[in-house]
């Protein structure tokens, strides 16, 4: 199916969130390793931290190649996105939700900005020096190329930055 | 965004991840998870609505203390436009 229709889709769910609820009870889909989950660490104070965003809203700079919107499994790469970026760098390639409030304001998904006034009035410590975006909607061999490689090389990019906290957000 | 979660956890990195679709969050819990009733697009709030977007951003990060379980979840009481945010004075 082309893009225009992924658009048309996306600007009907993103308005009707009754159907994402729908969709996702529907396939009866779920992860069955819960117990799994890492332990959790307990994190320092927040004005001690220094924090990093982590976005599956297609979030990148308007010099980097956009992510494959033909590719129907998605696009399992990562962008790196510099904490000091100016907001005119920033762009949104992402078929699979509307983000013109987004194209507005960035924030509305991916809250740089944000960030930098906690870090002015000392509420976290900094901004991180490398934020990471990538698309949602990542099937089949995208998903487990996210899973194997591109995921344990996002973590080691925040780890090496040293990075506190992860804040995580879709689209 | 769970999957990808769960990597940064793995390596000893605390994560909270936001959501606005409640469903999926029960089926595919992220380490931590604060769920939004707002829309797919405007996660953290409306454009330029500062002081919104400050209320979600905080209390994803105050989530990293409030959850003490993995996959643990935390809904969001705001209800969008119909809310009084506290203003953020830089």
């Amino acid at each position: 199916m082309g893009r225009r229709f992924n658009r048309l889709m996306a600007a009907v769910y993103t308005r009707i969130p009754g159907i994402n609820e729908m969709y996702v009870k529907l396939s009866g889909k779920k992860w069955q390793d819960r117990v799994e989950q890492p332990q959790l660490a307990l994190p320092s104070q927040l004005s001690s931290v220094r924090v990093g965003l982590l976005t599956s809203a297609g979030v990148h700079l308007t010099s980097q190649r956009p992510f494959d919107m033909h590719n129907p499994e998605g696009d399992a790469t990562v962008r790196v996105i510099p904490g000091d970026v100016s907001m005119d760098d920033i762009t949104i390639t992402h078929d699979y939700y509307d983000h013109a409030a987004a194209d507005i304001d960035v924030n509305c998904v991916f809250p740089i900005e944000r960030l930098r006034e906690l870090a002015q009035k000392s509420m976290i410590r900094d901004v991180a020096p490398r934020h990471v975006g990538f698309m949602g909607h990542i099937f089949g061999r995208q998903q487990d190329e996210l899973v194997n490689h591109t995921a344990g090389q996002v973590a080691d990019m925040f780890l090496s930055d040293g990075v506190g906290a992860v804040l995580a957000s879709p689209g | 965004m769970g999957l990808v979660a769960r990597a940064v956890e793995h390596v000893g990195i605390p994560t909270v991840t936001v959501s606005v679709v409640p469903s999926a969050t029960d089926a595919f819990p992220a380490p931590r998870n604060l769920v939004v009733r707002f829309r797919l697009g405007q996660v953290f709030g409306e454009p330029r609505a500062r002081d919104q977007q400050h209320a979600v951003v905080m209390d994803a990060l105050q989530a990293l203390h409030r959850i003490t379980e993995p996959g643990g979840r935390i809904d969001s009481p705001y209800r969008w436009k119909r809310e009084e945010y506290p203003p953020f004075e830089p």
